[in-house]
């Protein structure tokens, strides 16, 4: 475990990275993602997607809701990642996640897979 | 956040939304009718919107909507109140009631929407925000809102399922 840094409601974990010889970064969000705490989490993305990884996961399997201003964060990850050659994944959301995900059609945009070693397999 | 309360828009000449989209279009009315129900449950909140979105949640299945539903109805609300955050001054408002057919959350603040199409576009993937009250209106059956210098009331209303409709 790199950092598993907390905010509120929100717990943000980077478990594995590329950097470090790891085929794939893997952060970890757990709790709830709302407007209240998306600069921190934009913060600690912005870290991750700063070292430039090929394959971003995002698990989401301990996110217990998202609201529009925390997707607007992964928006921006994902656009990022994409300018830099990289992908970003999405790991096993909850309902209330897969919901926001759906409504705003954003799993279109970004593959959503059911387990790390899914998103890993691409 | 789309915009809907943006400063560019709070200052703004434009005049400020009247809304209640029904029916028969948008016709705008002069006042959302007075909060029915006998006694409803009200809250005030600043920053604290899991609290509210547990409220909501709780009472959304005490009233009979499916967990499905009332997801809905907490991200919804959720929404709305994260909005008086980024762009109300001042702390909001929160009341629920429910009777046998609809559950009502009605949120209140002193920010003023003056986009009167606030929320019935769908934005972007590439826009920085504005999915908060498109959000809103995707998931809810009706949604009121009326904004003027004094503030901008939203009500969103869930259709409950008929008790006995095998549910």
């Amino acid at each position: 475990m790199w950092y598993n840094k907390c905010v509120d409601l929100l717990t943000v974990s980077v478990t594995a990275r590329e950097s470090a010889g790891e085929p794939y970064t893997l952060v970890e969000i757990a709790g709830e993602a709302d407007v209240t705490n998306t600069d921190e989490l934009r913060r600690l993305l912005d870290e991750e997607v700063s070292q430039q990884p090929r394959t971003l996961i995002i698990d989401l399997s301990g996110l217990r809701f998202m609201d529009s201003s925390a997707l607007h964060a992964l928006l921006r990850v994902n656009r990022a990642l994409d300018r830099q050659g990289g992908v970003l994944a999405l790991v096993s959301p909850q309902p209330a996640v897969a919901k926001i995900l759906r409504l705003t059609t954003a799993d279109r945009l970004i593959p959503v897979f059911g387990s790390v070693a899914e998103a890993a397999a691409g | 956040m789309a915009k809907p309360r943006g400063a560019n828009l709070r200052d703004s000449k434009r005049p400020p939304v009247s809304r209640f989209p029904g029916p028969d279009g948008d016709a705008p009315v002069p006042s959302l009718p007075s909060p029915d129900p006998d006694d409803p449950m009200s809250y005030s909140y600043t920053t604290d919107l899991a609290a509210i979105r547990a409220v909501v949640h709780r009472y959304a299945v005490q009233a009979g909507l499916t967990e499905s539903r009332a997801i809905d109805l907490t991200l919804a609300v959720s929404e709305v109140a994260a909005n008086t955050i980024k762009h109300a001054k001042s702390p909001g408002s929160l009341k629920i009631w429910y009777d046998a057919k609809e559950i009502v959350c009605q949120i209140r603040d002193e920010g003023v929407i003056t986009d009167p199409m606030a929320g019935r576009r769908e934005p972007s993937l590439d826009a920085q925000g504005g999915h908060g009250l498109w959000i809103v209106n995707q998931v809810c059956d009706q949604v009121e809102m009326q904004s003027d210098e004094n503030g901008t009331t939203i009500r969103l209303h869930m259709n409950l399922p008929r008790r006995g409709a095998g549910q």
